[in-house]
């Protein structure tokens, strides 16, 4: 009888054991399944777009060029009215808009980000920092000029 | 009979027993799964309370856009021929901060916020230091809030440089939070 009872007790045991698994699982699987995103699509979307109405310090005959047309007129070799040149004037803002606006770094949520300017499928600006992760985000705008097409991208590494 | 007694009275025994450990064991049992449906529970109901806060801040993210292209802040026409989205006429929303009263409840939200991304800097914007300032509060309800929703805006202004009067235009982040409610 008391062979039995003992038998009875580690089939208990058993039994607490394995709704004990089940439960840990369940609680990893409730825990893992956070669905946070550190940046979205639409923010790097809206970022590019905001940035591409930025008036920069380039000005010519009309006035203060936005950075939209501060890249026409970087691929135009254009120059600026005070004689700056309006690529050093483009590269400059640029690294400003995107290190002011994605603070990457080893101990933040943002590992890094790669900024492209392509004009007609050719990279003519890129602009990196930090690592490139599997984790990441991308964006684009594209506009046309005088038969170029351009495109800005923006790549944001978690 | 005594025979019988000695016969019968053990087995009564082994019966009780018996009887004994099933009651034992099917309270315990029931104690278990009352013991595993209370933890499922607490878990669902902190998963709701969850569910809750995320679909607040859902709500705020889609008003930041909303807010942007409102008639109260956005820039309309006013910045060139063709409207442009997300973006914010500074000019307007200095005067909206001065009748934010008639609209503290009108975008059902609790702060409403606006920082200079870059140029940078920490002044906060009054009617005094204007346009030279980098962060403004729109609205600023004293209450406990969610994190904040931010999407990142232009911000333009007329600028004059003294001979003419041009269009000037920085990056900025409009930043909402909701109340919190649970």
């Amino acid at each position: 009888m008391y062979k039995k009872a003992q038998e009875e007790m580690v089939g208990f045991a058993v039994i607490v054991v394995i709704v004990g698994v089940i439960l840990l699982v369940a609680l990893g699987f409730m825990l893992n399944n956070s669905d946070e995103e550190v940046v979205e699509s639409y923010e790097i979307e809206s970022f590019l777009q905001s940035s591409l109405q930025f008036t920069t310090d380039c000005e010519n005959e009309i006035g203060f060029l936005s950075l939209q047309n501060l890249i026409i007129a970087c691929n135009k070799e254009n120059r600026c009215l005070d004689d700056k040149n309006s690529c050093d004037v483009l590269n400059s803002t640029l690294n400003n808009l995107v290190k002011n606006g994605w603070q990457a770094g080893e101990e933040s949520a943002i590992k890094g980000y790669n900024f492209k300017i392509i004009i007609d499928e050719k990279i003519e600006l890129e602009l990196k920092k930090g690592n490139e992760t599997s984790s990441y985000k991308s964006g684009f705008q594209g506009f046309a000029k005088s038969g170029s097409d351009y495109e800005v991208s923006l790549d944001i590494y978690s | 009979m005594s025979f019988m007694v000695n016969k019968i009275f053990p087995e009564n025994c082994k019966a009780q027993m018996k009887i004994q450990q099933m009651v034992f064991m099917i309270i315990a049992i029931t104690i278990l799964f009352v013991l595993v449906g209370l933890f499922f529970l607490s878990i669902s109901f902190s998963n709701l309370k969850k569910t809750a806060t995320n679909l607040a801040e859902e709500s705020s993210k889609l008003l930041v856009s909303k807010l942007a292209n409102s008639p109260e802040f956005s820039c309309g026409n006013a910045f060139g021929t063709i409207s442009q989205s997300n973006c914010i006429d500074f000019d307007k929303i200095i005067g909206l901060k001065e009748e934010i009263e008639s609209y503290s409840d009108f975008w059902g939200v609790a702060k409403i916020e606006i920082r200079k991304i870059y140029p940078n800097g920490s002044r906060l914007c009054n009617e005094a230091n204007y346009p030279d300032c980098e962060i403004l509060k729109i609205l600023d309800k004293d209450v406990k809030t969610l994190s904040y929703s931010s999407n990142f805006v232009s911000l333009c202004r007329k600028e004059s440089d003294g001979k003419i009067i041009y269009n000037k235009c920085e990056l900025a982040l409009l930043m909402v939070a909701s109340g919190d409610k649970t």
